[in-house]
C-alpha cells in the first residue's frame, strides 16, 4: 500500500468500494443482481395473462393493475357484464385496443390449446377471439415452450425469480441478524468480561423461566388456535406474547439488582457469553446443513415462510464467526477503550460503535450465503419438501421436467436460472472478501 | 496430546446431548399422532365396541412399547391446575380436550372425575344386549341404530372442549335418551352432567397462573437414549435398547428396526462419498498447485474460471442434464437411467470381479455428479492455500538454495498447503451417512439420502432423527478426527495449553 492512502485522509469504505469495482466481474455481477432484482420487482407487469391496459365495449380497463378481481360493466343497453379478471380468457375478448404484458401469460395458468409439452421451437396453436384456431402468432408464442398442463415456462421463470430471491435475501437476512448480534456479544464480552453478581444471575435465569412460562406456556393454547385461523391473528398473539416475556424478563432484571445487594449474593461471577454462543454454533456445524433442513422442513407445514425461517435460524454461523473474530480484534483498539472511558454503556459501544468497523467480514459470508439459501431452496423444491406444491419456483420446474426428458426446456432454462443467480452472489461473494481483505493483495 | 484429546471429547459430550436434544425435539413435535399410525385403523362395524376394544387394546399396546405412557423429559414445567400424569391418556385429542378445560377450570380433580363418567356412559354400551325384550316394542334396527349414535356422541364428547360443543352433545345425548329403552344410559349421563355441574361450580382459574416443576427420572428422552431396561448395562429391556446401544426404534413405514435399514443402506452411500473424495483429490491438488504455482497464467485463468462455473451450478441440475443426455433412448443410451445394479440381480456365485463389471455403467454417472461438486470446492481450496505458501520467506529461502522448483513444489510448499485440505477429511463421514439427499433420489440408490427422502415423504419421523442424530455424531467424530490429524501434520501446532 502506498503511503499516500496511509493518511489520515485514508477511507476504507472509499478505498474498498475502488477496490471492488477494479474486479471487473464482480462489479458486473452486482449490475446482473439489479437486473434480476428489478425482474422479480416487477414480475406482475412483466409476466402477466391479464392485459395492462384494455378497451373493452367503451370502458377503459387496466387490469393488470386492478386490486379488484371483479370488474362490474355497465353496457350500452343496460345491463351489466362482470369479469373476473384471473380467470377472463383475455385474450379470446374483443378488445377494441390492448396492450399486452411483455409475456402475455401467468405462471401457474394452462393453456390448453398448448398442454402436454411444446417446445420452444415446435408448433404452437392460439385461438382468436373469433373462435378460429390458427398457427401461434409471435406475440403470443410460448418462447420458452410450456409444461404438460400447457403452463408458460418463461413466465414460470420470471415469477419464481421471486421466491428464489426473496428466500435468499430474507433468509439471510434472518441469518445476519442472529449471527452479527451473536457474533458481536462472544467476540467482545469473551468469557469473563460480562460480570454480574450472582443473586441477578440467578434471579435473571428464574425470570426468563417464569418469562416462558406466562408467555408462551399459558398461550399456548391461543397460539395454536391464531395458527389455524390466519397469519395475522398468530402475528398479533406472538406480539402479546413477545411483549409479555420482555415486560417480566425487564421485572426480573431489575428485581435482581435488588437481590444482588443481598449478602451471600453479593459476590460476582463472569457469564461465559463466548463458549455458550460458541458450543451453540459447534452443535449447529456438526449437522449437515442439508439433513437438518430437511428434517425441520418435513416436519413443519410446508410453506414459503417456514422455508426462510428454517434456513435464517440454521445458517447463521458463518456470519456469526466471522464476526466474533472481527469482534476480538476490535475490542482492544482504541477507540473502544476511549468509549469505556467515556462511560458510554455496553450496548452503544458494541452496536453503535464497533458493528460498523466489524461487519466487512460478515457481508462475504452473508453473499456466499445467500447462494447457498438459493441452492438449498431449489434443491428442497427439487425434492417437494417443505415448499407447497402449488408453488412454481425453479426447483420445482427442473423437476417435472424429470417425468418427460424430452421436455429439456423445463430443465436447461430453469436451470441456468438458478446458475446465473448462485453464480452472481458468488462472484460478489468474492469480489467483497478481495476489496475488504488488503492481505489477499499480492 | 493426550491431554487435548481427553478435552476435546470432554467437549463432546455437552455438544452430543445437544445433537440427540435437537433431534428428540424434532420428534416429539412431529405432527401426526404416531401411535394412529402404528394401529392400522380398521373399519369398525357389525358388533359395537367389539373392534373398537381391539383397537383400544393396540392403541396401548403401542403407545406403551412406543414409550408414549411416559412423561417427556427429565423434568417439566406446568401450571398448579394440570395435573402431571396427563400425558397417561393415549388418545391426542382426548389429552389436548382434557388440557384445555383444565386450562379453562383450573380444578384438574373435578374434571378427572367428570372425564371417568363419560368413560363408564361409553363401557356402558357395551354391556348391553339387544333383543326385543330389551326394545321394548321398538324395532331392533331403531335400538341399534340410537345405541351406535349415542356411543360416537359421548367418544366425541371426550375429545370436546368448547362449552358451547359440549352442551350441545350433551343435549343431543339427552333425546337420544328420551326413549324408554334407555333408561341404563340415560342415568349415566345423569352422572355426566352432575360431574360436570361440579366442575363449573368448583372452578379454580387462578391455580392455571401457578408455575410448578415436575421431575421425572423415567421418561421417554432417557427411555429413548438408555433403553426401557437398566440404564447402564441394558438388561432385562423389552422393547428398545436405547440409542446408546444403537437400537433407534423401530420405523413406521417398514415396521423394521431402524438400526437394520441403516445397516442395509449405509454401504453405498458410503462408496460413492470415498469414491467422489478420492477422485476429488486426485484431480484438484494438482490443479491446485499448478494454477498456484503459475498465477494469472492462461492455464490458471481458465481452470479457474471452469471450477468456478462448476462450483456454481446445482448438483440436482448437473445430474438431471447428465441423466437427459447420455440415459435417454432419444439422445444416447449409453447408460441406465437409475439404480445401482442390474434390477434381475446377480447369479448365484457370480464373482467379485463380475459383479462390479456388471454395475460398473450404473455407476459412471453417480460419480460424476457426486465428484465435480467435490472436485471444484477441493481445487478451490487448494489454490487458495497454495497461493498464501508460494509468498512465504521459506520458499523464498528453498528457491535461493538452489532447489529445483519441483523440490520447491512439491516437497516444502505442498506439505503445508495441504493443511486446508486435511480439515475436508472431517465432513467426508457426515456426508457418507446422510448421503447426498438429491443426487440418490434423482438416481435411485439405495442408500442413506434416499432412505431419508422416502422416511420424509412418508413422514416416518423415527428414521428422519435417526439419521440425523447420527450424522450429527458421526461429524463430531470427523472434526475430533481432523484436529487430531492437523496437530500430527503440522508440528507447530501445538495443543498443550
Amino acid at each position: 500500500m502506498s503511503g499516500q492512502t496511509a493518511t489520515s485522509q485514508f477511507n476504507f469504505r472509499q478505498y474498498a468500494w475502488s477496490q471492488f469495482k477494479k474486479n471487473k466481474p464482480a462489479y458486473i455481477s452486482l449490475w446482473i443482481l439489479g437486473v434480476l432484482a428489478c425482474i422479480a420487482l416487477f414480475a406482475p407487469l412483466i409476466a402477466n395473462d391479464q392485459p395492462l391496459y384494455a378497451s373493452y365495449k367503451g370502458h377503459t380497463l387496466f387490469p393488470a393493475f386492478s386490486f379488484e378481481n371483479v370488474y362490474e360493466l355497465e353496457l350500452e343497453n343496460g345491463s351489466v357484464e362482470k369479469i373476473q379478471l384471473d380467470i377472463a380468457k383475455w385474450k379470446q375478448m374483443k378488445l377494441e385496443s390492448v396492450l399486452w404484458a411483455p409475456v402475455p401469460y401467468a405462471p401457474n395458468r394452462s393453456d390448453y390449446l398448448n398442454s402436454d409439452y411444446k417446445s420452444p421451437s415446435g408448433e404452437q396453436y392460439f385461438q382468436t377471439p373469433t373462435g378460429e384456431i390458427i398457427d401461434m402468432p409471435a406475440r403470443f408464442r410460448h418462447y420458452l415452450g410450456t409444461t404438460e398442463k400447457g403452463e408458460d415456462v418463461l413466465s414460470g421463470l420470471i415469477h419464481a425469480s421471486r421466491i428464489s430471491l426473496t428466500i435468499g435475501i430474507l433468509s439471510m437476512g434472518i441469518a445476519t441478524l442472529i449471527g452479527l448480534v451473536l457474533g458481536a456479544l462472544a467476540g467482545y464480552f469473551g468469557d469473563n468480561k460480562l460480570r454480574t453478581t450472582r443473586g441477578q444471575f440467578y434471579t435473571f435465569i428464574v425470570g426468563l423461566v417464569l418469562a416462558y412460562y406466562y408467555a408462551f406456556m399459558l398461550r399456548g393454547d391461543m397460539l395454536s388456535d391464531a395458527i389455524g385461523t390466519s397469519g395475522a391473528a398468530l402475528l398479533l398473539q406472538l406480539l402479546v406474547s413477545i411483549l409479555i416475556f420482555t415486560a417480566v424478563c425487564y421485572l426480573f432484571y431489575w428485581i435482581g439488582k435488588l437481590v444482588g445487594k443481598l449478602p451471600l449474593l453479593r459476590s460476582t461471577r463472569n457469564i461465559p457469553v463466548d463458549s455458550f454462543i460458541s458450543r451453540m454454533i459447534e452443535i449447529l456445524i456438526s449437522i449437515p446443513g442439508m439433513v437438518l433442513i430437511i428434517s425441520i422442513a418435513a416436519v413443519a407445514k410446508p410453506s414459503i415462510v417456514n422455508l426462510m425461517l428454517i434456513i435464517g435460524l440454521t445458517r447463521w454461523t458463518g456470519i456469526a464467526r466471522f464476526t466474533r473474530a472481527e469482534f476480538l480484534k476490535i475490542k482492544n483498539l482504541e477507540y473502544i477503550q476511549a468509549g469505556q472511558s467515556l462511560g458510554f454503556s455496553e450496548a452503544r459501544i458494541i452496536f453503535k460503535h464497533a458493528l460498523p468497523n466489524g461487519v466487512a467480514p460478515a457481508l462475504v459470508a452473508i453473499a456466499f450465503g445467500v447462494a447457498a439459501a438459493i441452492l438449498i431452496e431449489s434443491s428442497l423444491s427439487f425434492l417437494g419438501v417443505g415448499v407447497p406444491p402449488d408453488v412454481v419456483t425453479w426447483g420445482s420446474l427442473i423437476s417435472s421436467g424429470r417425468q418427460n426428458y424430452a421436455a429439456w426446456w423445463l430443465v436447461i432454462f430453469p436451470g441456468l436460472a438458478i446458475f446465473v443467480t448462485v453464480a452472481v452472489y458468488n462472484l460478489l461473494g468474492e469480489g467483497l472478501r478481495d476489496a475488504t481483505d488488503p492481505k489477499l493483495k499480492t | 496430546m493426550l491431554k487435548y484429546v481427553l478435552r476435546r471429547i470432554l467437549v463432546f459430550i455437552p455438544t452430543l446431548i445437544a445433537i440427540t436434544l435437537l433431534g428428540f425435539v424434532i420428534m416429539v413435535s412431529a405432527p401426526g399422532d404416531p401411535v394412529e399410525r402404528m394401529v392400522s385403523a380398521a373399519q369398525s362395524g357389525g358388533e359395537i365396541g367389539s373392534q373398537t376394544a381391539n383397537q383400544i387394546e393396540q392403541k396401548k399396546f403401542w403407545s406403551k412399547k412406543l414409550g408414549l405412557d411416559l412423561p417427556i423429559f427429565y423434568f417439566s414445567l406446568n401450571t398448579l391446575a394440570h395435573s402431571d400424569t396427563l400425558y397417561r391418556v393415549y388418545d391426542r385429542n382426548e389429552r389436548n380436550a382434557l388440557s384445555r378445560l383444565t386450562s379453562e377450570y383450573g380444578n384438574w380433580e373435578a374434571i378427572a372425575a367428570y372425564y371417568s363418567a363419560i368413560d363408564e356412559l361409553n363401557s356402558a354400551h357395551g354391556s348391553i344386549k339387544v333383543d326385543s325384550t330389551m326394545a321394548m316394542g321398538y324395532s331392533v334396527d331403531k335400538v341399534k341404530q340410537d345405541i351406535n349414535q349415542s356411543y360416537f356422541e359421548s367418544s366425541a364428547l371426550k375429545a370436546t372442549y368448547n362449552e358451547t360443543v359440549i352442551n350441545a352433545k350433551l343435549e343431543t345425548l339427552s333425546e337420544i335418551y328420551s326413549a324408554p329403552y334407555m333408561t341404563i344410559l340415560s342415568d349415566k349421563l345423569d352422572i355426566v352432567k352432575e360431574k360436570l355441574e361440579a366442575v363449573r361450580q368448583t372452578a379454580t382459574p387462578w391455580r392455571v397462573f401457578v408455575p410448578v416443576v415436575n421431575f421425572y427420572p423415567n421418561n421417554q428422552y432417557h427411555r429413548w437414549i438408555f433403553g426401557d431396561g437398566n440404564w447402564v448395562t441394558g438388561k432385562g429391556s423389552e422393547f428398545t435398547k436405547g440409542v446408546i446401544r444403537g437400537d433407534f426404534g423401530t420405523s413406521y413405514r417398514t415396521k423394521m428396526p431402524i438400526s437394520e435399514v441403516i445397516a442395509t443402506k449405509i454401504f453405498w452411500s458410503f462408496f460413492f462419498t470415498m469414491v467422489s473424495v478420492v477422485l476429488g483429490y486426485l484431480v484438484s491438488i494438482p490443479l491446485g498447485i499448478q494454477s498456484a504455482v503459475h498465477k494469472d497464467s492462461r492455464f490458471d485463468r481458465i481452470s479457474s474460471i471452469i471450477v468456478f462455473i462448476l462450483y456454481s451450478i446445482p448438483g440436482f441440475f448437473a445430474a438431471t442434464v447428465l441423466l437427459m443426455t447420455f440415459a435417454n433412448p432419444d439422445v444416447l443410451h449409453w447408460f441406465p437411467a437409475s439404480g445401482v445394479e442390474p434390477v434381475r440381480g446377480f447369479p448365484e456365485g457370480a464373482s467379485f470381479f463380475e459383479v462390479w463389471s456388471g454395475r460398473f455403467p450404473y455407476l459412471i454417472l453417480p460419480i460424476i455428479s457426486y465428484t465435480y461438486g467435490s472436485f471444484a470446492f477441493l481445487s478451490r481450496t487448494m489454490r487458495v492455500s497454495m497461493l498464501e505458501i508460494v509468498n512465504q520467506d521459506y520458499i523464498r529461502t528453498a528457491r535461493a538454495k538452489g532447489l529445483s522448483e519441483r523440490t520447491v513444489v512439491y516437497k516444502h510448499a505442498l506439505r503445508n498447503a495441504l493443511l486446508p485440505i486435511i480439515t475436508v477429511f472431517a465432513n467426508i463421514f457426515p456426508i457418507a451417512i446422510g448421503g447426498s439427499v438429491v443426487l440418490e433420489v434423482i438416481f435411485t440408490i439405495p442408500g442413506m439420502g434416499n432412505e431419508v427422502f422416502q422416511a420424509i415423504v412418508n413422514q416416518d419421523y423415527p428414521m428422519v432423527v435417526a439419521v440425523l442424530t447420527i450424522t450429527g455424531v458421526l461429524t463430531l467424530v470427523g472434526y475430533l478426527v481432523s484436529d487430531i490429524l492437523y496437530a500430527v501434520a503440522d508440528p507447530r501446532i501445538s495443543y498443550s495449553k
